[in-house]
């Protein structure tokens, strides 16, 4: 890995996702929040799976939570966004900026 | 919001359906959020939505899931799939031999006739589905963690194969012996069932570990 990737579209959703809940971030709310926002169902297999993947190159890192009645004695597994991961949404955000420059999109191309 | 939604037990198929599918480092958490959100959803809109949500998210989770597995170790795991393909080559051949034998040790085709061709034919054909079941528990062992994934290859890949065969037999003019068929099927399907009765079982004594 170069350590200077780009995040894919739902990398990017999710990790946004998690900046927006701060310390509240755990699958339902991320799942919740990406689907309340974007308008499409999302599963919670597509989530974890991207949130895996983000915590194999260092952009999350997760912690357990207590377990709760209303998850069947399951416990809850939180993010949050390191230091790397948001130097990479930073990093994708101006690589889209630079992109869109210049680019009436909603005029030209609608 | 949720936070005080007590729990309802969702379908339970769709729970196992899921825990087939899931690590076992990551299940806690998968599950523990599907109840959560169908706990939340069925005291708002009623089960019979919950349900249909739950349903969803399963086909939807299982897909992901199943994916990332192969993903996440293709090599291994297509390893195992191969070496479980020639275990399966290898004693495919094994239930006709022995139904064979006892039919000619007893006599069979001389005082009971219809009874062999039975044998013969619908006897041969549940051997081999047994023999499936157990091809499927072997290559489930191997594939510790993504038993499911493993043995959904294998029957996969014995599926494209004989539907290659059909479709050469179909371009030499040769009879396609069209009854083995539905047998065929339950030979592919038996592989994934002996991926669930490992996994199920490994589930089992998972719980039990993490239970005493």
């Amino acid at each position: 890995m170069s350590g200077r990737d780009y995040l894919g579209e739902f990398e990017h959703m999710v990790v946004l996702a998690l900046l927006r809940l701060e310390d509240r971030a755990y699958g339902v709310p991320v799942r919740q929040e990406i689907e309340f926002r974007t308008k499409r169902e999302i599963s919670i297999g597509a989530v974890y799976a991207t949130l895996d993947r983000l915590e194999t190159k260092g952009y999350v890192k997760s912690h357990r939570g207590e377990p709760t009645r209303e998850r069947g004695g399951r416990s809850k597994r939180f993010f949050r966004v390191t230091a790397k991961g948001v130097a990479a949404v930073n990093r994708t955000h101006r690589a889209l900026q630079s992109m869109t420059e210049g680019l009436d999109l909603i005029r030209s191309y609608s | 919001m949720m936070s005080q939604t007590d729990f309802v037990q969702p379908p339970s198929i769709a729970v196992w359906l899921v825990n087939l599918f899931t690590p076992a480092e990551k299940g806690e958490s998968i599950l523990g959020d599907l109840i959560e959100e169908y706990s939340h959803l069925a005291s708002k809109s009623g089960v019979a939505v919950a349900r249909r949500w739950y349903w969803r998210q399963t086909a939807k989770t299982v897909a992901h899931l199943a994916a990332t597995g192969l993903s996440a170790a293709p090599w291994s795991t297509t390893a195992v799939v191969v070496v479980g393909f020639l275990l399966l080559r290898f004693v495919s051949g094994l239930p006709e031999r022995a139904v064979f034998a006892v039919l000619e040790r007893y006599r069979v085709f001389d005082y009971h006739f219809h009874t062999y061709v039975f044998l013969a034919t619908v006897g041969i054909a549940i051997g081999r589905v047994i023999t499936s079941i157990l091809g499927g528990c072997t290559v489930a062992l191997a594939a510790k963690g993504r038993e499911m994934v493993a043995t959904m290859m294998l029957s996969l890949a014995l599926g494209v194969l004989a539907g290659v065969a059909i479709l050469v037999l179909l371009a030499w003019g040769r009879p396609l012996f069209l009854w083995t068929l539905p047998w065929q099927f339950a030979d592919w399907i038996a592989i994934v069932v002996g991926g669930a009765i490992v996994r199920t079982r490994r589930l089992a004594a998972t719980t039990r570990l993490t239970g005493a």
